[in-house]
């Protein structure tokens, strides 16, 4: 699948390619409403797949929700790609979080249990008052 | 993952197109640019292009000499989605075969979940085919999410389409 002689690309490990650690990604339920807002412009499946996709799979529905999300994630020393993940996911416990993102344990960072755990109940009150 | 990212492309008013003034001009390149973005459908490192967000900047326009096409250098921000290999995603089935299962994420039609990534599953067949879970009894059939990580992916230049391999080996992966 990937070309041999490449550094093996392995999202586990944030180890997806300088260009992707430094995008801007965006979390199922932020394309949501953008593209709900761009429903009128040209049909065609890539667009309608995900626009499908997204309202399907987005955790939270409420634009503020959506905003308050990114904020509460923000505030944490994560990677774009491991913010996303996580808001797409919405792990419940920190275990969960860990098995989903291994990143997060990783690369010398101070993400004790107790702050992740926060993290996650902080994610899920903004869940309960949306 | 639904990427933002910002690309600097050129678009190509043909001659006949520009006896049209200020306003007209721009929409004439905005709606250019859509064809064009909606033509390049997807690329190996960005993925799918899904959507344009967001007209930057338009450069000013260079006259091509022998066609006497203008070209506008346009700095747009789009959405465009890929999957990395590592990743965990959540996906459709939309397909039982014997052997595995296909489930579509996003603009991925064809993401293969094999027997042999599942070996807490096993294929019953029926009206009905799925795969089931003989400690937990969870069943995946039709239109049920699997959460999956993805083992490999490969890009079709051709097609313009990508295609991924994934697997159900891992805590808190499996149908929700």
């Amino acid at each position: 699948m990937s070309a041999a002689g490449e550094e093996e690309e392995n999202a586990a490990d944030l180890k997806i390619g300088d260009e992707f650690l430094k995008a801007k990604c965006l979390m199922n339920c932020e394309v949501s409403l953008i593209l709900e807002r761009k429903y009128d412009q040209l049909q065609q499946i890539v667009f309608e797949k995900s626009l499908q996709y997204v309202k399907r799979f987005s955790r939270y529905k409420n634009p503020d929700a959506v905003r308050q999300v990114r904020e509460l994630l923000s505030g944490y020393q994560l990677a774009e790609f491991e913010l996303c993940v996580l808001g797409n996911l919405c792990p419940e416990t920190v275990e969960e979080a860990i098995a989903m993102v291994p990143s997060i344990k990783s690369r010398g960072r101070v993400h004790d249990d107790e702050a992740i755990e926060k993290m996650l109940n902080d994610m899920s009150l903004i869940k309960k008052f949306e | 993952m639904y990427l933002k990212v910002q690309l600097n492309w050129n678009v190509v008013i043909p001659a006949e197109n520009l006896d049209i003034k200020g306003l007209m001009l721009q929409k004439a390149i905005l709606v250019r640019l859509l064809d064009d973005f909606a033509a390049k459908k997807a690329t190996k490192d960005l993925g799918y292009l899904v959507a344009v967000t967001t007209l930057n900047k338009i450069g000013e326009g260079k006259v091509r000499e022998h066609s006497g096409d203008v070209l506008f250098p346009v700095s747009f921000t789009c959405l465009s989605f890929k999957v990395f290999r590592g990743e965990v995603i959540e996906g459709v089935v939309h397909k039982i075969l014997k052997h595995g299962v296909f489930m579509r994420c996003g603009p991925i039609e064809n993401l293969y979940l094999s027997n042999q990534k599942m070996s807490d599953y096993q294929y019953q067949f029926a009206d009905n085919p799925c795969f089931l879970s003989l400690k937990t009894g969870s069943r995946i059939e039709k239109d049920v999410t699997v959460r999956c990580i993805v083992i490999g992916v490969k890009y079709m230049e051709a097609q313009k389409e990508f295609q991924a391999v994934v697997g159900l080996e891992g805590d808190y992966l499996g149908p929700i």
